[in-house]
């Protein structure tokens, strides 16, 4: 008993001085910006003597890119330093919100829009005025819509500002290796009949016709965004915010679709375990698939300022490759949609001791010096119209680069993205439950109209 | 009273420091999970005090009851065929076979890889498309290879425990042969002396005497059980829909990717109070001493 006691008062002195310690869980970290910080308005790039140095934290560009990002501007701008750190992405999840509660945010940070952006408003300054004195008043005109629309995305009512600012956009869409067609004597299909058609016709070769790499949600929900779009277009995100509901036919139907990406053998044995990366896009780089769903990224596997010795065949000049949008669905929409968005976006912290510089930095790397080395890479599209690769290293290279930046990311209309995070997760279950046969279409769609119920009720 | 504090004053000085990172790594972040568990708080913004709703939450969330089962599945399916396979391993090592450090740092290896690359490769060993067990399945006839083990959500979870015993088999085998050292051999010669077959010996004398490697492989793969992340996360995500959710990988999903940290906070304390009760129950079961080799006061 003796013990017990001993071991009881042990005990709740430890608790209590642990609750101590422990006093802020919950309390929030947002500090208004400090007076002599310029904030919302007062953020000037223009004409300001640069100095000092500021910190970037992303997952997003890779770390080489960035490296070299970061030495264009720092040559540019002697004095100044910046300490750039790359995470992979679940990583700089924990990193930022641990920083973000311990009031060590970084100056500047990669954010994807909607929900990351929206968590962390209150750490990041609007940066409107940053664009405007460094770009003019028409900056908005340099940028694609969907980058801007999205860069806005989940803003509170009445909140015009930008919390972030895109640095890369892309569509999702499917790529074809053009050697396999050519050997089948098959057609990139723009319909889902032709679709099954050239799968049927490929089958049996030492390739998958169609790799779906589903183990990943992002991936599922991006191409199941690209079918229900391509039902009806825009009813997704009406589901979303409540105007429409997720058991509506055309989603149900859409759920349906991809289901039979499954069920009727158009995706390879398995695709619900693979993932995206590495090894979905290994097998298709190796030759292993003749179609694969992904995005205008996978340019980049031809990025010109890389040893050209080192990069596969098919990915060389992009001479084995062709994208395609997702082929459209009988009763849908008579053309297929766009789709796509932000790839990663900068934000700069609402307490930055050094405003000028972070909004420098930010403004160059979008479309400046530090931007020309990361589109040097073809890492993605630019979020700025008009900035081009220094180099092709082939015509197809140069041609399909065309197709993005002119004739495909201006149309794009619609967000690869949920809003929230939590339908996000809800679609992303329902559609692994629909591949694995757990769920019909109807069930999926009212699993995730359930989510959306409880989203709703807040 | 001013005897006793000056007589414990010196042990008590010399307890501080571990007293105090103990609190600061130990006892505050579990005070904080505690407290952040009845938030509903994003992480970062201001969290609204909900009491035991996450509680409540939590305990009707079908995930967690998955989450649940797998981890009551994942101990005893890991920790019996790794102990299992480590002791033959380590009986037939310790009997001098030829190579037999060779084969000891062989059988090891895998304890030692990041669990990141093992799972990237035991992803593409098994993908049913063209993964090595596929090919191995067409050449052999054996078809059943090329299932889709890690994409059924009725194997799934089977599929990466047997990476997991893969994995740490190689680590058990490793504390056996420790144990198997330490065995008085004057006891084996007189069992040989007896008459005792290799049989006799091994059951009846060898395995009681590795009781306390026993007993430390089972904390410890009690322990490595319910902190599973890493080879989950890469294999299967926890997926397909939920099916190899581990209590780890559903908090991390909770807290970081659908930015609910008071309702993950609850995950890890459901977390804690499982490992708690887990370690005191062994205590009580097998006394405090047991790995160290202390009999249990009667």
């Amino acid at each position: 008993m003796k013990f017990s006691r001993k071991l009881g008062a042990t005990a709740a002195l430890a608790a209590a001085g642990g609750l101590v310690l422990a006093g802020c869980a919950g309390g929030g970290t947002a500090e208004e910006p400090s007076q002599g910080q310029t904030g919302t308005n007062g953020t000037s790039a223009e004409g300001a003597d640069l100095s000092g140095s500021v910190t970037f934290r992303s997952w997003s560009p890779i770390e080489q890119t960035t490296a070299q990002m970061v030495s264009a501007f720092e040559s540019d701008n002697p004095g100044t330093t910046i300490d750039a750190t790359i995470f992979n992405y679940p990583e700089y999840l924990v990193d930022l919100q641990t920083r973000a509660s311990s009031d060590t945010f970084p100056d500047i940070v990669g954010l994807q829009p909607g929900a990351l952006t929206q968590q962390y408003r209150s750490n990041l300054m609007p940066l409107q005025q940053c664009a405007a004195d460094t770009w003019g008043d028409d900056w908005q005109d340099m940028f694609y819509p969907i980058g801007l629309e999205q860069a806005r995305a989940g803003n509170p009512e009445g909140d015009d500002n930008f919390y972030s600012l895109p640095i890369l956009v892309q569509t999702v869409n499917l790529w074809a290796n053009t050697q396999h067609f050519a050997d089948a004597g098959q057609e990139i299909p723009q319909t889902w009949d032709e679709l099954k058609s050239v799968v049927d016709a490929m089958e049996g070769n030492d390739y998958a016709p169609f790799l779906l790499p589903a183990k990943d949600g992002w991936l599922r929900n991006a191409v199941f965004l690209q079918i229900a779009n391509n039902v009806e277009p825009g009813l997704v995100y009406q589901a979303e915010s409540g105007d429409a509901s997720w058991t509506e036919a055309s989603i149900v139907e859409a759920f349906d679709y991809f289901g039979r990406l499954f069920s009727e053998g158009i995706a390879q044995e398995g695709a619900i375990g693979l993932d995206a990366y590495p090894s979905g896009a290994n097998q298709f780089e190796a030759g292993n698939a003749a179609m694969i769903p992904l995005g205008a990224w996978w340019i980049q596997q031809s990025d010109p300022t890389k040893d050209q010795s080192t990069i596969p065949e098919l990915s060389l000049g992009m001479e084995g490759y062709e994208p395609f949008l997702f082929p459209t669905i009988p009763g849908g929409a008579s053309e297929s949609q766009f789709v796509g968005g932000i790839d990663v976006s900068l934000g700069i912290s609402a307490n930055t001791e050094n405003p000028d510089l972070a909004c420098a930095v930010l403004t160059d790397w979008i479309a400046g010096s530090g931007g020309q080395k990361l589109i040097d890479t073809m890492n993605d599209i630019p979020a700025v119209q008009g900035l081009n690769p220094s180099e092709f290293t082939s015509a197809k290279q140069e041609e399909i680069w065309n197709t993005f930046v002119e004739d495909w990311l201006p149309q794009v209309e619609y967000s690869r993205y949920f809003d929230d995070p939590r339908i996000d997760q809800a679609v992303a279950d329902a559609l692994a439950a629909v591949a694995t046969g757990q769920q019909t279409p109807d069930e999926a769609a009212a699993a995730v109209q359930s989510v959306q119920d409880e989203v709703l009720a807040g | 009273m001013r005897e006793r504090i000056a007589k414990a004053g010196p042990g008590l000085l010399f307890l501080l420091p571990a007293l105090i990172l103990f609190v600061v790594f130990v006892v505050y972040p579990i005070v904080y999970n505690v407290q952040a568990s009845t938030l509903r708080w994003d992480g970062v913004n201001p969290g609204v005090f909900i009491g035991l709703d996450n509680y409540a939450d939590l305990f009707r969330d079908p995930v967690f009851h998955t989450a649940l089962k797998n981890s009551a599945l994942w101990i005893p399916l890991t920790i019996v065929p790794q102990a299992l396979m480590g002791l033959l391993l380590a009986l037939a090592l310790n009997r001098g076979v030829f190579a037999s450090t060779f084969y000891r740092a062989l059988f090891f290896i895998p304890a030692i890889l990041s669990p990141i690359v093992v799972g990237i490769v035991w992803q593409r060993i098994m993908d049913p498309f063209n993964g090595v067990l596929t090919e191995v399945g067409k050449a052999t006839g054996l078809d059943w290879l090329g299932g889709n083990f890690l994409s059924d959500p009725s194997t799934a979870i089977f599929a990466v425990i047997a990476v997991n015993i893969w994995m740490w088999t190689g680590f058990s085998m490793l504390f056996y042969l420790a144990g198997l050292q330490l065995i008085d051999t004057s006891v084996l010669e007189a069992a040989k002396v007896d008459g005792a077959s290799w049989w006799q010996t091994t059951t009846r004398i060898v395995f009681p005497l590795l009781k306390h490697t026993h007993l430390s492989l089972l904390l410890l793969g009690i322990i490595g059980s319910l902190k599973t992340f890493e080879l989950v996360y890469v294999l299967t995500q926890g997926g397909p829909n939920h099916a190899s959710e581990m209590l780890p990988t559903f908090a991390f999903q909770e807290a970081f990717q659908l930015q609910s940290v008071g309702y993950g906070s609850a995950i890890s304390v459901v977390l804690i109070v499982v490992a708690v009760t887990a370690s005191l129950s062994m205590v009580r079961v097998f006394g405090s001493g047991f790995i160290t080799g202390e009999e249990k006061r009667k």
